[in-house]
């Protein structure tokens, strides 16, 4: 699903975020990225999201080299990555509902059809009783479960996660992984970027530990 | 929804909430059209009054007293077979005289009290208007003041050739005037739909992340810009039809009639779709300049 090969990123005056990177992760896995602060997990995240572009080596994504796709192939590819990010990334003017029906709106979907999978996907998430909500009269781990819900109603391939629990309390965290073990279930490739030892304890996944942009070992954690 | 649909629903929507800024951009781009579509309609109507007098343009020939019969139809087929000359009527000194003395009758007393006839026979020339270049009636003049008999040409033509120059001068100038002003108001335009693009930054970010089609992120932002030059051009055209009817009543019948004009004739079909068009071409661009840090 995922393989990144020599892959490097650099910042102004020769800094390393990522450096000589060879990962892969198959299809269906569930991979948490750790390491400390500036070990180059959300760097990863981003050339995974195309928001930014290596400096060097490759990132091939289901057989799609991300180095050589045009700005129009970027949008389509994106269209396969789900993305749920630590700050949440809601639009304050906006329902629950509208939040994730947004996603699928800009996509030029029907909107009946908007309306049903936004319906599901908010069931799912347990979040149908606020859908007239606006995300600031939601608590932390609710308005996370927004940002899920919209990360899935286009029914990515791929789920990536950058530190979605870092706003949360230890038992809201739990729940949010649940959710993320869930969509891993049904076959979704989650990758997580965390640095809560406890959580990936907890969750018993494979773990890519990074180190000043290179990796540190990949320890696997009982499954 | 279509990309179209949502563009002008989204646009529409920014445009309501830009309230007071979204006025502004529309004042100025109606105050370029106002310039533009002004002149435009001065000199439309100007045009119309030199063409006037440019179809009923006469070459005098005035003849000398003494001229004997023979030199004067020499001088009469002379003019006929001129290719210039559409028309050519000759008025003795006797007829000069009466048609002054029907023309001015409050003159009665001048024609009188002097001995003589003092006015000279003339050819009264008239002269063809389409496929005629300056320099074949130029050609004509010079022809007959070497002729025999002639004592003066007067062609009136020439001072209205130089006053349609200086109408032409003038439209040029307000071409470039509003293009400046129109460009003022590109600029505001453009600062209206940034601010839209700052206050809607959060959703851009999303319909990126979420890979919306370029369509349907710049899209309302070029459709606002669209909308703002359109209503602007529109507005432009009410105040100038305003304005139009107002100088119209204020000029009354008597400036019209001195100028030969029958009535003053407001903005064409063709120049008020112009004139739309044009604004909303305006707006458009703006609005793409503006839209492209959405990418």
């Amino acid at each position: 699903m995922i393989e990144t090969q020599g892959l490097g990123k650099i910042y102004g005056r020769g800094l390393y975020a990522l450096r000589d990177l060879n990962l892969t992760i198959d299809k269906g896995e569930f991979v948490f990225l750790t390491g400390p602060s500036g070990a180059g997990k959300s760097t990863l995240l981003r050339l995974l999201l195309l928001q930014e572009r290596p400096t060097e080596g490759d990132v091939i994504v289901a057989g799609r080299n991300l180095s050589r796709l045009t700005r129009n192939e970027v949008q389509a590819y994106r269209r396969t990555v789900g993305f749920v990010f630590q700050d949440f990334k809601l639009i304050a003017t906006k329902t629950v509902f509208e939040n994730v029906s947004f996603a699928l709106r800009v996509l030029g979907m029907p909107v009946e059809q908007q309306r049903r999978r936004t319906y599901q996907v908010l069931k799912w998430v347990g979040l149908q009783h606020r859908l007239n909500s606006r995300p600031d009269e939601l608590s932390g781990g609710e308005q996370q479960r927004v940002a899920i819900a919209r990360a899935l109603v286009n029914e990515p391939h791929l789920v990536l996660a950058d530190e979605p629990t870092g706003n949360l309390d230890p038992d809201l965290s739990l729940e949010i992984m649940n959710l993320f073990r869930d969509i891993n279930a049904s076959g979704t490739t989650v990758v997580v970027a965390t640095h809560d030892r406890e959580l990936i304890k907890w969750v018993g996944r494979r773990v890519v530990q990074l180190e000043h942009g290179q990796l540190a070992g990949l320890p696997e954690a009982p499954r | 929804m279509t990309g179209v649909g949502y563009a002008f629903e989204e646009a529409w929507a920014s445009v309501r909430r830009a309230g007071r800024s979204a006025a502004v951009s529309i004042g100025t781009i109606a105050i370029a059209f106002v310039t533009l579509g002004g002149f435009l309609l001065v000199s439309v109507n100007v045009q119309r009054v030199l063409d006037r007098w440019l179809e009923s343009a006469e070459m005098s020939v005035y003849l000398h007293d003494d001229l004997s019969e023979e030199l004067r139809t020499g001088l009469e087929l002379y003019l006929r077979q001129q290719v210039a000359v559409a028309a050519v009527e000759y008025v003795s000194k006797e007829r000069a005289l009466e048609r002054f003395r029907a023309d001015f009758p409050e003159l009665l007393d001048v024609t009188t009290a002097v001995a003589q006839n003092p006015f000279p026979a003339v050819f009264e020339v008239r002269l063809r208007t389409e496929g005629m270049d300056a320099s074949a009636v130029d050609d004509l003049t010079t022809g007959l003041a070497g002729r025999g008999g002639v004592a003066d040409v007067r062609y009136d033509r020439r001072w209205l050739t130089r006053l349609t120059g200086i109408v032409t001068s003038a439209r040029i100038a307000a071409a470039v005037i509003a293009g400046v002003l129109m460009l003022g108001a590109a600029f505001t335009v453009a600062a209206v739909v940034r601010l839209s693009l700052h206050a809607r930054r959060a959703e851009i970010d999303i319909m990126q992340l979420v890979g919306a089609p370029f369509s349907y992120i710049r899209g309302p932002f070029i459709v606002e810009g669209l909308l703002l030059g359109g209503a602007g051009a529109a507005v432009a055209l009410l105040l100038i039809g305003v304005l139009y009817s107002a100088v119209g009543r204020w000029l009354g019948p008597d400036l019209t009639g001195l100028a030969g004009a029958g009535q003053l004739h407001f903005l064409g079909l063709r120049e008020g779709v112009i004139m739309i068009l044009g604004g909303l071409a305006v707006g458009a661009a703006a609005g793409t300049v503006a839209s492209r840090s959405a990418r």
